[in-house]
């Protein structure tokens, strides 16, 4: 049983997973051990739960889970309506759900629930056959929950909506003159969305251009941030004995911000051996794409290797002031059950395309 | 051959190596910059509160303002442990007190912590002098709020109160800090949201001793917008000091503009004693205060309102045909409505003889309007009364609730589930029973009648005339008004009128008294009317709680306030 459960599995990327993982434990439980927060238990509750989706998913197979992929995908639609109505407020906007004990993130699903959805519609088609309905029927399909996560206000995630589309229309085939079609009415929307965008989320786009806007506010957090990343050097401060994360000058340090706690302790080198890591992974999953030769798995890895590498690129970016500062966790290692476990059930596709891969 | 594939996977590697590189940069050539930083964390967030804007009255006088208070703050985690008996000593106050004071909830760390606010100024020099033996403390010179006259319109301006811990957690932290204050009264409650600027702050990097070495980066806070009212403060000022010592309120109305003038309420408090935190004996003993110095009478509180009512009970007699001003009734001194009733009096116990509806109005004869109700129902009365703004919301700024109550036979119903008695009407219709109005609603009721019948909204901002809109008109026939104003003449200009006293000699002035039993003390003592008969400039309301007969207390003040307004407007102006 065990053998067959596991027969087939490309141990690289469980091996990348595991140690992210358990980088993740480590600083979660060095930014809150002095708050009592007890979430680096709850983060192995939420490690190991996930670990069983990881190896799961290969086993049910992505053929199965992408033939339900448009009820899923209703259900996540339905989940970030509810959030609208019932969710709980944090910090200005609404993005948890709270059902019994757990508070559950619809936005984190309805990345999944619209990734399978494109992936399952436009893999249906060959790009050879007119273009323009296809991909405007894609789009829709990703426009409609964007929309919903934006009125959250939720524009962390929103963004990352972005680059997931993008990868995976280009893998599918799409005609270089529609994608830059598409970026020219995006560019063009940009000045329409300024104005639905809430003060604060304008108050920290501007202050990403020019944080001397805000003292107090989120440029203090993006300095904060900068000096924590910074003040690591080469060697860091040695574990637990970050200054910086550890005051509470930065905020949500075992959530959004925990990349300042490692790269505070760990200095340059730990930041290097995260970036690795995820390099590792990310390099796991091109070469599982490259043993494929199902249009829909290709494009599903590709859509979920962009939605992680953006996810990569805002978290430590926004550290050391490369991005703004977007309430987007950082992959396996942020402490959160629902980021998490997404982030298992992409990576388990993953998996689960390597085990039904063509054998030549 | 090079592939979409290919493309992709050349992209993600290029950018986490620049991902890799821009740490390299931040870690490891800035690396040092950064500990510097972090070491003892160098840098200190100073929050700057915006100056509150400003109150003026109608002439560009200050009514509300803010005066420079030294503040001594301290950064706690930049304090030694040998500073506490020093400062302690130079602020004469206990150590256990600023240890409290330090380990008070501030907003993030490094954040400093105020110990003692608007300090002397020579306990502020001293201080300064002695800096390099007391590190992290520093005095901030920060805005405080100042009434500079005090009492003058103290119900109207309001008073400003510091944050509350729990509503600090529900605020814009833009905009409200942990110390800042937040209007709790009058124009300072109503329009904080324009009055309150925008916080601004300075990111400063200190060395290890506390001591600045550069500014980072800073906002300049923004300093709220100024307010102008249309009160006359000198007009306000000689009013408040005609009713010291009363219960009583004053309002007077710009019938152009629609503009208070004045609106005085006594007693009053300072509301200086609410800004300063050395005056907390004082609060605690304004707000115990049995004569409710705080109360605003004028528009918070609610009386009987006596007489004055009768010229809404000859409106509902007049215009529904029920009476003509030539209708005449004859008063003997007492009135009975059926056999069996009790006899209810006229003031006048010896009787007025026959009148006619100017007679009866100028004597106050309450005979008379018993009449006119047994020809009127209670709903009638108090359609008029409504029509005329009586119980009807209030547009002023400071308030928009009429606490009063005009009763009609639903409300009885409801409120004592019981049908209304004939003998009800009676007492409404002079304005006694259930009813009650404000001083305020008799104001704008008298400049309806003044304005022949345009709908009057008081208000205290100053406002763009050009925008407002053409107010509407209340249904009432415009003969009728004319007649009620007619009698209000006659109320101070006949030889018989009860408001002979306010009479002046420069203009004619139409007026009613009002004289509201109130046992056991003595009745409340009502005057409104219009100034100048012809061509009506101003409208106002006196109101003397327990003050005894309208015609006496009320008629008085009434001329000492017209003739206040002559001398102040007659005077070149400065």
């Amino acid at each position: 049983m065990l053998r067959r459960l596991l027969n087939g599995i490309h141990f690289p990327l469980i091996i990348s997973v595991v140690a992210l993982a358990a980088i993740g434990i480590l600083f979660i439980y060095s930014a809150s051990y002095r708050d009592m927060g007890g979430y680096e238990a709850k983060q192995i509750f939420w490690i190991v739960v996930g670990l069983g989706v990881l190896i799961g998913v290969p086993f049910v197979g992505y053929r199965p889970i992408l033939s339900i992929s448009y009820p899923f995908y209703i259900l996540t639609l339905i989940l970030l309506v509810l959030v609208d109505f019932f969710g709980s407020k944090h910090l200005g906007a609404q993005r948890w759900l709270t059902l019994g004990p757990i508070a559950i993130q619809p936005s984190e699903f309805a990345k999944l629930g619209a990734l399978l959805a494109v992936v399952n519609f436009l893999g249906s088609y060959h790009p050879w056959e007119g273009q323009v309905k296809t991909v405007s029927i894609a789009l829709l399909l990703l426009v409609i929950p964007l929309f919903l996560i934006v009125k959250q206000p939720d524009l962390g995630t929103a963004l990352l909506f972005i680059p997931m589309s993008v990868v995976m229309l280009f893998l599918w085939g799409v005609r270089k003159r529609f994608l830059i079609a598409t970026f020219s009415a995006v560019a063009l929307a940009c000045p329409l969305a300024w104005e639905f965008l809430k003060g604060y989320q304008k108050k920290r786009l501007m202050v990403f251009l020019n944080p001397n806007l805000d003292p107090l506010g989120s440029g203090y957090t993006a300095l904060q941030a900068k000096i924590a990343v910074g003040s690591g050097g080469l060697w860091g401060k040695g574990y637990l004995g970050g200054t910086q994360s550890q005051l509470h000058f930065v905020p949500e340090h075992h959530t959004d911000f925990i990349f300042c706690v490692i790269g505070e302790e760990m200095g340059f080198l730990g930041s290097l051996l995260v970036l690795c890591l995820y390099g590792f992974l990310f390099h796991s999953i091109f070469l599982v794409m490259q043993h494929t030769t199902d249009v829909k798995a290709k494009m599903l890895c590709g859509g979920v290797l962009a939605l992680l590498f953006s996810h990569v690129m805002i978290n430590i970016g926004m550290t050391f002031g490369l991005m703004p500062i977007a309430g987007v966790p950082l992959p396996l290692i942020s402490y959160g059950g629902s980021s998490f476990i997404m982030t298992c059930m992409c990576l388990g596709l993953v998996l689960s395309v390597y085990k039904e891969r063509s054998i030549f | 051959m090079f592939t979409r594939f290919h493309f992709f996977q050349v992209f993600v590697f290029v950018l986490l190596t620049l991902l890799g590189l821009g740490l390299f940069q931040t870690q490891v050539v800035r690396g040092h910059y950064y500990y510097e930083l972090s070491k003892r964390n160098r840098v200190r967030l100073i929050p700057l509160e915006a100056p509150r804007g400003r109150v003026f009255d109608r002439k560009d006088r200050l009514l509300a303002t803010n005066r420079a208070s030294y503040n001594v703050i301290a950064i706690p985690e930049d304090v030694f442990p040998e500073v506490y008996p020093r400062l302690a000593k130079l602020l004469e106050m206990p150590v256990s007190e600023i240890r409290r004071r330090m380990s008070a909830g501030r907003e993030y760390p490094f954040a400093p912590a105020v110990i003692k606010e608007d300090v002397d100024q020579e306990v502020a020099f001293r201080i300064e002098e002695r800096k390099p033996e007391l590190p992290g403390v520093s005095i901030r010179v920060d805005g405080i709020r100042y009434y500079p006259y005090g009492e003058t319109a103290s119900h109207v301006i309001g008073y400003i109160g510091a944050v509350g811990q729990d509503e600090y957690a529900g605020l814009d932290h833009d905009r409200f800090g942990m110390d800042s204050k937040i209007g709790r009264a009058g124009i300072e409650k109503v329009f904080d949201e324009s009055l309150r600027g925008w916080r601004g702050g300075e990111q400063i990097e200190v060395d290890a001793r506390g001591q600045k070495v550069q500014v980072l980066s800073d906002r300049k806070p923004e300093p709220g917008a100024d307010i102008k009212l249309t009160l006359d403060l000198e007009f306000q000022k000689r009013i408040m000091e005609m009713i010291k010592g009363l219960h009583a309120s004053v309002a007077v109305l710009d019938l152009e503009t629609d503009g208070l003038l004045a609106l005085a309420s006594a007693p009053a408090y300072d509301p200086n004693i609410f800004v300063s935190p050395s005056a907390s004996g004082q609060r605690l003993q304004v707000l115990k205060d049995e004569n409710a110095p705080m109360l605003d009478r004028g528009i918070n509180a609610a009386y009987p309102p006596g007489s004055i009512f009768k010229l809404v009970t000859a409106l509902a007699g007049l215009d529904l045909g029920r009476i003509t001003p030539q209708t005449r009734f004859n008063c003997t001194g007492s009135f009975q409505l059926g056999p069996k009733s009790k006899p209810a009096h006229c003031w006048n116990h010896e009787g007025h003889g026959s009148l006619n509806l100017y007679e009866a109005l100028e004597r106050s004869c309450n005979i008379y309007f018993f009449n006119v109700a047994k020809r009127l129902s209670p709903d009638e009365i108090a359609h008029y009364a409504h029509e005329l703004g009586l119980g009807e919301p209030l547009k002023l700024e400071i308030s928009r609730i009429a606490p009063g109550l005009i009763p009609d036979s639903a409300w009885k119903r409801e409120r004592f589930n019981q049908p209304w008695y004939q003998g009800e009407t009676l007492n409404m219709a002079i304005g006694q029973g259930y009813m009650l109005v404000t001083p305020f609603e008799i104001l704008r009721l008298t400049s309806i009648i003044a304005k022949n019948g345009r709908v009057v909204e008081p208000h205290l901002i100053v406002q763009d005339r050009s925008l407002m809109m053409e107010p509407p008109r209340v249904a009432i026939r415009e003969e009728n008004l004319e007649v009620i104003r007619r009698a209000m003449l006659q109320v101070v200009e006949s030889d018989y009128g009860t408001g002979q006293l306010a009479r002046v000699d420069f203009e004619k002035l139409a007026g009613k008294t009002g004289t509201a039993q109130a046992p056991p003390l003595q009745a409340h003592s009502w005057m409104t009317g219009f100034f100048p008969y012809k061509d009506p400039k101003l409208a106002f309301v006196v109101f003397v709680e327990h003050g005894g007969s309208g015609g006496i207390t009320s008629a008085r003040l009434v001329k000492q306030i017209l003739e206040t307004w002559r001398d102040l407007n007659a005077a070149p102006v400065a």
